[in-house]
């Protein structure tokens, strides 16, 4: 089964003018580019407005420069997040009301076939791995990203990326037999 | 790896993220239609910048073209280089933007009435491209000012 639909061609995009085709785009690294955001922001909406941000940037100004687009997604989503987190430190308390990224109780996934009990229990363990290892796992899975490209991204040896998704994997696979010999 | 953990890796690529919501796509749309918004001084910003990595550029170009041959090595056969595409070795590997400097301008009254906020936000937009084949890089740094109008009731 085909989860996504195909997403357009990269070559291709450079000669696209700016019409309606970053739907398309859109529809397909949208989801994946929210997923990401989420680790490195406080809330859903703000997440949200990371993603928006990023986009726009990379549909106006970077998706042109050839190379691999869905790195330089990436890099500008995490820079966004980066920026929106200081923008965030100098605001009053007041205003910072942090309905939780990734450590919501929002679900990060859709409903698979099996059911919402599997989900939830994938959704609590990856909710409970160390932060290093989950963006990494994130990354590699639905950022569908390389060693290499994830290294450049978090500032990382390439090995080291590596081991934190192999730990990542182990410790998930631990929490869900935890919750598997509870439930 | 493990069987265990490639059915884990196995399953966690089947689910699914969530899409952003239907808001994020209209405000892409709305952002994407407008024409984007230059600051006054962008030329005169930009041209620094350009005008180095151009002289950069021409720079290398003479320091990788050969001085021109005796008479007596001219006779010589010429070594036969294939040609290459500087811009076909060097490709963009990433796109940073920095935040550096953000200002509150002020209250504005939009057209409708209602207030909103204006702030001004400056980064410096760095993108760097590299040349596999050497581990050559080349930056490219230029500063960027984003003036962002949000209304004040959902501040």
């Amino acid at each position: 089964m085909t989860l996504f639909r195909k997403a357009p061609s990269i070559e291709s995009m450079a000669d696209i003018p700016d019409d309606e085709s970053w739907r398309d785009w859109f529809q397909h690294y949208g989801p994946k580019l929210l997923l990401c955001a989420r680790q490195w922001t406080r809330s859903v909406a703000d997440a949200e407005d990371v993603v928006q941000d990023a986009f726009v940037r990379f549909w106006r100004n970077q998706r042109k420069l050839g190379g691999e687009p869905q790195a330089l997604l990436y890099t500008s989503v995490r820079r966004a997040a980066i920026d929106l987190a200081r923008r965030n430190s100098r605001r009053t308390a007041r205003e910072v009301r942090a309905d939780g990224g990734l450590e919501s109780i929002e679900p990060i996934f859709h409903l698979p076939l099996e059911g919402d009990d599997r989900r939830a229990e994938i959704e609590t363990a990856l909710r409970g791995l160390p932060e290093e290892q989950r963006e990494v796992l994130v990354l590699k899975i639905w950022g569908e990203l390389t060693f290499e490209q994830i290294a450049a991204q978090l500032g990382l040896p390439p090995n080291t990326a590596a081991s934190r998704y192999r730990y990542a994997l182990a410790a998930l696979r631990d929490a869900l037999t935890a919750a598997d010999c509870h439930g | 790896m493990d069987n265990d953990l490639q059915e884990l890796e196995a399953e966690l690529k089947r689910l699914r993220p969530l899409a952003p919501s239907r808001a994020v796509t209209d405000a892409i749309a709305r952002q994407l239609a407008a024409a984007p918004r230059r600051h006054r001084n962008f030329w005169a910003w930009t041209a620094l910048p350009l005008a180095a990595m151009v002289a950069g550029l021409v720079l290398l170009r003479e320091q990788s073209v050969a001085p021109a041959p005796t008479p007596a090595l001219a006779l010589a056969p010429a070594p036969v280089t294939a040609p290459m595409s500087a811009a076909a070795r060097y490709k963009p590997v990433s796109a940073e933007n920095l935040l550096y400097a953000q200002s509150d301008a002020g209250l504005v009254t939009l057209s409708d009435g209602t207030q909103a906020r204006r702030t001004r936000s400056s980064y410096v937009d760095t993108i760097t491209w590299k040349n596999s084949r050497t581990q050559a890089s080349l930056k490219w740094s230029v500063p960027r000012t984003e003036e962002r109008i949000v209304p004040v009731s959902f501040q």
